[in-house]
């Protein structure tokens, strides 16, 4: 079992999660009694090799898949244990799910494709419209409210994306490899964006990736080998040249009761030379 | 998600004109078909309908014209005249037979009619006489055109020449036309007298020919009376009769290419956008909003299809008769009614199959990169 820090107030709770697949000597374990906690306006990176058990983990997160064994909860709600039928609802309303390939409606506008999900949702179509277009413009899109996605750039199609994962406000946004199809300064942008809506939004993020760099921007990184946590990594910036770090192999120091983490010696230097020349 | 519906169905414009295209056909000809039977049903009442009788007598038994035989002795027309209510009889006499032009032979209603008959002529005459003289025939113009014969030719009927000396309008089908000669020509040639075929009756103002019908058959033995509405019904139960087989089959013929075109096309649409209706099911759509879709779906196109067969045929029915055919095609409401409930059936059985293929499909796939 791999336990990760409770923290009250949870988004999402999951306790001792397995999936297995078929039976007897056919049966394969996908994940395996895990255990996770995750907080509003955290981001959670979930890295992993192929067939480490990342995406069931995803779909089981997401309502998609039940697990075979252990809890799921949201917002207070146990969703492992729901019925078949009650999740749909669930998904729309509690979760954002950004994917890999966009997967954006062809034949709809980027408005029309963030507007559909809040008319799933009991939106009226204006209001959903409405919604949309000010998703859309506060994401740099009000120019290409209409465009089709055949018309839109990769960066411009993760953005609408984005825009109809939180179109019905949901607490928690799941992203499935968000950069795999965008160049690195796009990605960069996105990722910037999530990061954006998590901590101004209190939203939660979890990312499912194989890009090194979005740790950049993660709370915390855990490491899925074999369908069971086997690292966690903990993310903090550093306060001198914004650089994101890990805690167990950075520079730290303690200051009034707090933990300051650095790039290297010299930013650690600069930052205790500023201490004292503030005191 | 009508919306969805509508967008993904105009998305692809070669799809879309393939199965509006082939559900057009397919109801076209079925429509067409119809049209075809109700404009020769028209056609073929047309003598009934025109010929001014507001009651028909026959034999007893004898409930129509077409491929039936009637013979009334004359003392039927006395009896008939002497039932309260009759204002005129006119009695006339009827076989089918020919018209023959040199080579040319057209099957005809011939009609025996008296020097002065109230009733049971032609209606409408567009060039010579009204009521054929001695050895004269009116024939129908469309017949007399087709074989080129003109005022004053003579033409061949039951086996003797006649002169023709009107033309008629309207009196010609698919099947037939209606030729007129005079009754004691039509005596003469069968070499019987003092027989009619049937009796046309017109009653007196203000009465009911239902009413008289059911006098004359209340006080005189061994006939059969009707109204005129009546005798132009059994008329058409006829030729609905012949033609119940040939019209069953080509409507399931219509019905199986409609349904195979839209099934496929709605099939393969389905199938092609499998990962954006996962994708719905991810996010929270339900079942039955993708249902909706796809059924939506099927039913705008089959909308379409059956407007555009419906343009299709109501052109044919214009465009046929400019070349000088005489089949008359009418699309009524009861073919309106049936094509619109088959076009129904049609879109709700092409989607049961991409239904099933939905409703089967993992929502978890989009995270798999399926």
């Amino acid at each position: 079992m791999t336990n990760v820090s409770q923290v009250q107030d949870e988004t999402l709770q999951i306790a001792h999660v397995t999936k297995r697949y078929g039976a007897g000597s056919t049966e394969v374990t996908a994940v395996h009694d895990v255990s996770l906690s995750v907080s509003p306006g955290e981001i959670v990176l979930i890295m992993g090799p192929s067939g480490s058990g990342k995406t069931t983990l995803l779909s089981m997160l997401g309502a998609l898949l039940k697990p075979t064994e252990g809890t799921i909860q949201l917002n207070g709600t146990m969703i492992s244990a729901l019925e078949e039928n009650r999740l749909p609802d669930i998904r729309l309303k509690q979760f954002g799910f950004i994917f890999q390939d966009f997967n954006l409606l062809s034949a709809l506008t980027a408005l029309e494709n963030v507007a559909i999900v809040g008319e799933l949702a009991g939106a009226k179509s204006g209001e959903a419209k409405r919604k949309a277009a000010s998703l859309l413009t506060e994401l740099g899109l009000g120019e290409r409210l209409n465009f089709p996605p055949e018309k839109l750039s990769g960066g411009e199609k993760q953005r609408v994306a984005i825009a109809r994962a939180l179109v019905n406000d949901p607490r928690l946004i799941l992203a499935d490899e968000p950069t795999a199809n965008l160049d690195s300064k796009i990605g960069h942008e996105i990722m910037r964006l999530l990061r954006n809506i998590a901590k101004e939004q209190g939203r939660s993020v979890v990312i499912v990736s194989h890009d090194q760099r979005i740790k950049d921007i993660a709370d915390r990184v855990l490491w899925l080998e074999d369908g069971e946590f086997k690292e966690t990594v903990t993310m903090a910036i550093d306060p001198v040249c914004g650089m994101s770090v890990e805690r167990e192999k950075a520079v730290s120091l303690e200051s009034e009761g707090q933990d300051y983490y650095f790039c290297a010696q010299g930013c650690r230097d600069e930052f205790k030379n500023k201490l004292k020349s503030a005191l | 998600m009508i919306r969805l519906a509508f967008r993904n169905l105009f998305q692809n414009k070669a799809r879309l004109a393939i199965s509006v295209g082939g559900v057009a056909l397919a109801l076209l000809l079925i429509l067409s078909l119809d049209a075809v039977f109700t404009g020769v049903e028209r056609q073929i009442t047309a003598y009934i309908e025109y010929s001014d009788a507001d009651v028909w007598v026959s034999q007893a038994g004898v409930l129509n014209m077409h491929m039936a035989s009637s013979s009334l002795p004359d003392s039927v027309a006395r009896k008939v005249r002497a039932v309260p209510g009759v204002a005129s009889v006119t009695p006339i006499l009827y076989l089918t037979n020919n018209v023959v032009y040199e080579d040319e032979r057209n099957l005809a209603y011939i009609i025996g009619l008296p020097e002065s008959a109230e009733m049971g002529g032609p209606w409408k005459v567009s060039s010579g006489r009204s009521l054929p003289g001695k050895s004269e025939a009116i024939i129908d113009r469309t017949i007399a055109e087709k074989a080129g014969i003109k005022m004053g030719d003579e033409v061949e009927i039951l086996g003797e020449e006649f002169e023709v000396t009107g033309l008629s309008e309207g009196t010609a089908s698919l099947v037939n036309s209606v030729a007129f000669i005079s009754m004691d020509d039509f005596e003469d040639l069968r070499g019987n007298y003092g027989t009619f075929s049937f009796l046309l009756v017109k009653v007196l103002e203000g009465e009911s020919p239902e009413l008289v019908a059911a006098r004359i058959q209340a006080q005189v033995r061994d006939v059969t009376v009707q109204t005129r509405e009546g005798f132009a019904r059994q008329e058409r139960r006829v030729v609905q009769d012949m033609s119940t087989d040939v019209v069953t089959i080509m409507n399931l013929i219509g019905f199986l290419i409609g349904l195979a075109v839209m099934a496929l096309t709605v099939y393969t649409s389905t199938l092609s956008r499998r990962r954006e209706y996962g994708m719905l099911k991810a996010l929270g759509a339900r079942n039955t909003d993708l249902y909706l879709t796809v059924l939506a779906q099927a039913i705008l196109s089959v909308i379409l299809g059956f407007l555009v067969g419906l343009v299709l045929t109501l052109l044919l029915t214009v465009v046929v008769p400019i070349f000088g055919s005489n089949l008359a095609l009418e699309v009524s409401r009861a073919s309106l009614l049936k094509v619109a409930s088959v076009s129904v059936v049609i879109a709700a059985v092409s989607a049961m199959l991409p239904i099933r293929q939905i409703a089967g499909l993992d929502p978890a796939m989009v995270f798999r990169g399926r």
